[in-house]
């Protein structure tokens, strides 16, 4: 697929409805906006971005490309039609610890804010904020169902208020001076049009709790108190108004508390030696404290080291009772972290892992990592599904759309440093397993087996796989704990492989956010295009017809990626 | 001996206690390097050269020679098969020669240097990291020119001499690469600059486009040494039966070690380069018409994969096996329904290397500019890998290997830059390779080579050797761990304990005072391998030395006269090769010759009108310099052309043809597209049982081959008589236009203008 690096401004995706419809659907994306966010020059008192020196050895701290944390403070349910049919029966995190029972607000509905007022702030940490001169009045004006968005870009991060009409002036830009942010969440449950609740992890390790509305803001971990590595990712726990959760590149995995200070952290374990330490560092998870502590006066809440390898990212299932993460070392752990335990261990096909996310009803797992691959592993009968092959780089974010997800397919996108934008489509039943002697089959018509023989093999499966475990490990006195089953990489040959539906470049500079709203795609790029892709404006069940009713379909129909498009270029 | 003592200086803080270190010339110390630093935790010296850490001196656009020389070296197997092959030299004999080779630097003499360095020091220590962006012109102490000055006025130079009598081989390319890695294995310093003068000198000589001091390409290089590897040492192998041979039986016992041990599946003792660069591609062309499928096989000894812009190794080399449609001027030859017809081709590779080294086509010739351009393509490479382009009867196709090696070129163009290499060392992590200077680099710094940064740097050679997902695990487990914890202790200890590498005579001469702990030295005489390193290569262990009789040539070997040149190398050269092809191209002589010459007069014309277009290039001094490599070069293939068809008997052109055209074989020249007749036609029999072969079973049977290993044996016969058939298609090759045109291309300008 040669194609030039000018990026069209649609996206066709073609689509296999399921078995009884033969036909493809398909469907264009409309580039609807570009937003280009400006890179900040560099602080005066940073050294020069660009050594003259390209072998200086001197290690250049972290930064990330623009990602985005989107938030609407409205009222209107933008739920998508498919979520979990199950209740969340989780118990909110430390349930069982009194020392962390939330204390009973005095102040009654208003939420706190954090202590310091950013604008007016002499931090060394702060550069300076720009607010927008009318910031007060656009916010007074808009629509309250209107989308915010938060960006980080280089140094600064900044305020967007997407259904403005000039989006591109921030409401607030703050510069740090040195650090840079490296991720940011939104709390989804204390949101309000008065109240936003954001968490930020910055390069230096420090934490940032902003509250946009009243420009206030604490910060946590400060000078690295807790942790002193860079934050890698960063999640407000949910259904908690307080805790987030920060993995660190460090390999550790805290939980902070938005209202507690921070102390110098000592680990809390009993057996403390060296030794001690290196074994149990073999171990998938070193509770290093836990949030059943009862020393629970101030941060951290709990610290998990999970490995001495970089963290890339994390992310809560569903049913807020599991959390997968994905590592620098190729691993994929999936953890019940209400009981602070790992229960899996997959590895990449090689590389590190860099993204991972959950499906809306959290049957699967998806990951995208440094193998080029997108890869969706079955949480329930824990195994690898698929591999999923359309990428020319790594893949930076793995997104489904809850929009087109039902109970038998599921829709997910992935970008990626080779600046494209891929849909998938999987349905259990039409994944193939490759032929030993076919590989390049891409008919999708076998099948393999039904779910309930998957489970029954998963059974025996594991018990095998701990089998194996075991007998990896020294013999030491930490096994008592090591329950993770480790499952080995699955060879090619046993495994399918899944083509995308669309595969399209979509900027010059690689892609390191994706987000689905109901309306929308939205992509992020490394040098700070934000751009929005408008869904077709016919539901998925059109297909041919919504096609021609757009004039810019015969424009560019050749633009589609690879894989299944050709077949069904074909058939059009 | 007193040099030896005075290396433990070099060794850093834990050493220098030793009481028989003479407190002389302390004062003028210069400061801790950062490698030094790294190494002060180091246990004794092994016996396996892995903790060696020597930088090599430039003699002028030499980087590209010292790059590829590191990341040999640095290869466990192929440096253990170097420095054993065909026998390892008696570490005594070695040291009789280091103590005159090895040179230590006379700090009186740098003392005004260093003094300035103190003085420079203290001005940079009043500003702490400070940019270096201060006007302090005279020397920046961060530049990689001072650290390359410093560490000639003080670390140990290392001379290498003509080693190749003791070896039973005449000097050759082989044996000088064989004389650099025995004289860093058995130094007593850990580090040091080694001078490759002597290497360089037998590679010019038989080389003549290595002779100017220009710009070479590494990866070019990297596969010209593999391929006169090969051809040393099998041109060695050939001759050994003869009568004057001085060897002792020693020898033949251990080749015979050699190939049991070995456990792979050839006994053939001279294959060991094979073994470990070479791989299988099986190229398929469908034929549209008639569907019928023919195979071809090829080896290959490195992969070169075109690049594009924001991708990944990985999808560069899914892209290397995409279908390609043979079309149009480009159709393909099918035998089954006789003419040409269109097919669709694809190759994939079926037998995994067990080094795969990856040349990232950053040199790349523009149509339109008529040259060879450098892309600064974004190209991603992860610290493992695995090969997704196998075909479905590969053996292992899951494989997993790790990044090892990267040779970085910086510089704007193919003409001119440098070359420097990043290597993961067995225990002490990344280090950073530029000529003279070596420094432990973080791992993350790997991945400073993408193409995207500012500084020109990009990754231009990836070396990846096999490994397992257990080694991995192990190894991810070890990383990051704070060096001051128990680990690096056990680390140590372990060392000590069975790592006390040192060889009986090795021992006795130097233990009293190079080893701070004076515990008993345990008797190992064999091979170390750090606990990390994963299994890779169930290589031989050189013979014992104690078991092997003394080598012959101890003390004559250090400095043995140099034989006259042209003579000695032309004589042990294989006849093997020369024949067949010689033959080969007799017989195909009248066939080729005018698609050969069509093909010659075209590449002519455009290396003429690239030569015409780079001459208005502004950069006036590259374009001088150009020019008269350029014109001599051309003058010499004009010169040469005629005898690629018809002479070869010349050694020195014969070799050089010979090289190229394996090269060619080796992966680049993908495709005999017209040629499938013409290559049937020449069936195996046609050929006389290869030379070498022969020679050499007769050479192995008396050493108590088995016959069921002769039988092996003549399998490879039969393969290398298969690619010397092979060879041929490239010649067949007349004008089609395909993604390996640009290649043979970017081959052919490339010699010209370097």
């Amino acid at each position: 697929m040669a194609q030039g690096p000018s990026c069209a401004s649609e996206l066709h995706y073609y689509r296999a409805l399921d078995h009884a419809n033969a036909g493809f659907a398909t469907g264009t994306y409309h580039l609807k906006d570009d937003l280009h966010l400006a890179t900040p020059p560099p602080h005066p008192s940073e050294a020069p971005v660009v050594n003259p020196n390209p072998l200086a050895t001197v290690p250049t701290p972290p930064t990330s490309g623009v990602k985005l944390s989107l938030v609407s403070v409205g009222q209107r349910n933008k739920l998508p039609v498919f979520t979990s049919k199950e209740k969340v029966t989780a118990p909110p995190f430390a349930d069982g610890n009194p020392a962390l029972a939330a204390i009973p607000t005095k102040d009654g509905l208003k939420r706190r804010k954090p202590k310091n007022n950013i604008i007016k702030s002499s931090s060394s940490f702060v550069s300076r904020v720009i607010t927008h001169e009318a910031s007060s009045k656009r916010l007074n004006d808009r629509n309250p169902d209107g989308l915010f968005a938060f960006a980080n870009i280089n140094r600064a991060f900044q305020w967007l208020d997407l259904s403005s009409k000039n989006k591109e002036e921030p409401l607030a830009k703050i510069l740090f001076t040195k650090a840079h942010m490296l991720t940011h969440d939104i709390n989804e449950l204390t949101k309000s049009s008065s109240h936003i609740d954001i968490a930020m992890g910055s390069s230096a390790g420090d934490i940032i709790w902003y509250e946009p509305i009243s420009q206030k803001y604490a910060r946590i971990n400060k000078n690295g108190v807790v942790s002193n590595s860079p934050v890698t990712h960063i999640k407000w726990i949910p259904g908690s108004e307080n805790m987030f959760m920060a993995a660190h590149a460090n390999g550790q995995l805290v939980v902070y508390d938005k209202e507690k200070e921070d102390a110098l952290f000592t680990p809390e374990i009993s057996n403390h030696s060296a030794e001690a330490m290196k074994a149990s560092s073999r171990l998938p998870l070193q509770v290093l404290k836990s949030v059943n502590s009862r020393n629970q006066k101030t941060n951290p809440v709990a610290l998990w080291k999970l490995a001495n390898q970089k963290i890339s990212q994390f992310a809560f299932s569903p049913d807020q009772r599991h959390l997968a993460v994905v590592l620098e070392d190729g691993s994929l752990r999936v953890m019940d972290y209400l009981k602070e335990e790992v229960l899996d261990i997959f590895r990449s096909y090689y590389g590190g892992l860099i993204c991972v996310c959950w499906s809306p009803d959290g049957k699967y797992i998806v990951t995208g990592g440094q193998d080029d691959l997108v890869t969706i592993w079955s949480f329930p009968e824990r195994k690898i599904v698929a591999r999923c092959q359309g990428h020319n780089s790594w893949v930076s974010t793995v997104a489904f759309d809850p929009w087109r997800c039902d109970e038998r397919t599921y829709r997910f996108g992935s970008v990626g440093d080779d600046c494209r934008l891929l849909l998938w489509d999987f349905s259990v039943g039409m994944l193939h397993r490759p032929r030993a002697h076919q590989a390049s089959a891409r008919q999708r018509t076998s099948m393999i087996a039904s779910n309930t023989q998957h489970f029954n093999r998963h059974r025996a499966d594991s018990a095998s796989n701990r089998m194996r475990s075991d007998s990896q490990r020294t013999a030491d006195t930490y096994n008592d704990y090591d329950s993770a089953v480790r499952h080995p990489v699955e060879p090619r040959a046993r495994t399918a492989l899944l083509p995308p539906i669309m595969s399209k470049i979509v900027g010059d500079d690689p892609i390191c956010w994706l987000g689905f709203q109901e309306d929308s795609i939205m992509t992020s790029s490394l040098e700070g295009h934000i751009r929005t892709w408008d869904r077709p404006r016919e539901g998925i069940n059109d297909s041919y017809n919504g096609n021609t009713s757009s004039p810019a379909i015969s424009t560019s129909a050749a633009g589609s990626g690879s894989g299944i498009a050709d077949s069904a270029m074909g058939s059009l | 001996m007193g040099s030896f003592l005075r290396s433990l200086r070099r060794d850093g803080p834990p050493t220098p206690s030793v009481g028989a270190t003479p407190a002389k010339k302390e004062p003028p110390v210069p400061p801790v390097t950062p490698l030094e630093k790294m190494l002060q935790d180091m246990g004794a010296i092994r016996e396996d050269g892995s903790d060696k850490f020597f930088g090599m001196e430039n003699y002028g656009n030499t980087c590209y020679c010292n790059s590829i020389l590191q990341c040999l070296y640095y290869s466990v197997p192929f440096r253990e098969a170097v420095v054993n092959y065909p026998t390892r030299t008696p570490i005594e004999s070695l040291e009789a020669a280091l103590a005159n080779t090895l040179r230590y630097q006379n700090f009186a003499a740098n003392l005004e240097a260093e003094a300035l360095a103190e003085k420079q020091k203290a001005a940079n220590a009043q500003r702490p990291g400070a940019p270096p962006n201060q006007p302090q012109k005279p020397e920046d102490k961060d530049s990689p020119e001072y650290k390359k000055k410093m560490a000639l006025q003080t670390l140990p130079l290392l001379e290498t001499k003509n080693n190749a009598t003791s070896y039973g081989m005449s000097e050759s390319l082989f044996t000088s690469l064989k004389d650099l890695f025995e004289s860093v294995v058995a130094s007593q310093s850990r580090i040091g600059i080694i001078r490759p003068q002597h290497f360089l000198d037998v590679l010019r000589r038989e080389h003549e486009m290595f002779r100017t001091a220009m710009h070479q390409d590494a990866h070019e290089f990297l596969n010209l040494l593999l391929n006169e590897v090969v051809a040393n040492v099998e041109a060695e192998a050939s001759k050994q039966p003869e009568p004057e041979r001085s060897l002792p039986p020693a020898e033949s016992a251990d080749s015979t070690e050699l190939s049991g041990s070995s456990g792979s599946k050839t006994p053939n003792t001279t294959r060991w380069v094979h073994e470990l660069f070479e791989g299988t591609l099986t190229s398929e062309t469908q034929c549209l018409t008639c569907e019928k499928v023919s195979q071809r096989d090829e080896v290959f000894l490195d992969l070169s994969v075109d690049l594009e812009q924001h991708s990944s190794v990985t999808s560069c080399l899914r892209k290397f096996s995409a279908e390609e449609m043979l079309c149009e001027r480009n159709k393909f030859h099918c035998d089954n329904c006789g003419g040409l017809q269109e097919a669709e081709k694809r190759m994939k590779i079926k037998r995994l290397p067990r080094i795969l080294a990856l040349h990232l086509k950053r040199f790349k010739y523009t149509e339109d500019l008529q040259r060879l351009q450098k892309l600064f393509h974004r190209v991603v490479y992860p610290y493992h890998l695995r090969l997704f382009n196998t075909t479905d009867d590969a053996e292992d196709p899951d494989r997993l290997y790790e990044l090892y090696a990267v040779v970085v070129h910086i510089g704007g163009g193919p003409y001119h830059g440098h070359y420097v290499a990043i290597i993961k060392t067995q225990d002490r992590g990344w280090l950073l390779f530029d000529d003279e200077m070596v420094e432990p680099v973080d791992k993350n710094y790997v991945r400073n080579f993408f193409g995207d940064r500012p500084g020109l740097a990009c990754a231009y050679v990836l070396f990846y050797q096999e490994t397992t997902l257990e080694a991995v695990m192990k190894e991810q487990e070890q990383e990051n761990m704070d060096l001051n914890t128990s680990v690096a202790d056990i680390n140590d200890s372990t060392l000590k304990q069975n790592g006390y590498p040192l060889s009986p005579g090795l021992a006795h001469v130097h233990s009293a005072s190079q080893i701070p702990s004076p515990s008993e030295p345990a008797r190992f005489s064999n091979l170390q391998r750090a606990p990390t390193a994963p299994p890779l290569f169930p290589h031989p262990e050189h013979a014992d030395s104690e078991s092997s009789p003394a080598d012959p040539s101890t003390t004559a070997s250090a400095t043995p006269p140099v034989p006259p040149i042209p003579d000695i190398h032309s004589l042990p050269l294989s006849p093997k090769k020369s024949d067949s092809h010689f033959k080969k191209e007799r017989a195909k002589e009248e066939k080729e010759r005018k698609a050969n010459e069509k093909e010659k007069e075209k590449q002519r014309r455009r290396d003429q009108e690239a030569r015409i277009r780079e001459q208005r290039r502004e950069d006036a001094e590259i374009r001088a310099a150009l020019e008269a490599s350029k014109a001599s070069k051309a003058e010499e293939d004009r010169r040469h052309s005629p005898d690629d068809t018809k002479k070869s008997s010349h050694g020195l052109s014969r070799l050089k043809r010979g090289s190229k055209s394996f090269s060619h074989r080796l992966g680049k020249d993908k495709e005999n597209r017209v040629s499938s007749s013409s290559h049937s036609a020449t069936p195996i029999a046609e050929h006389p049982p290869s030379r070498n072969g022969a020679s050499e079973s007769q050479q192995q049977l008396p050493n108590g081959q088995s016959p069921g290993s002769h039988g092996l044996h003549t399998r490879h016969t039969g393969l290398d008589e298969e690619r010397d058939t092979l060879k041929d298609p490239k010649h067949d090759r007349s004008g089609h236009h395909g993604k390996w045109r640009s290649f043979s291309l970017k081959k052919k300008s490339f010699s010209i203008l370097s």
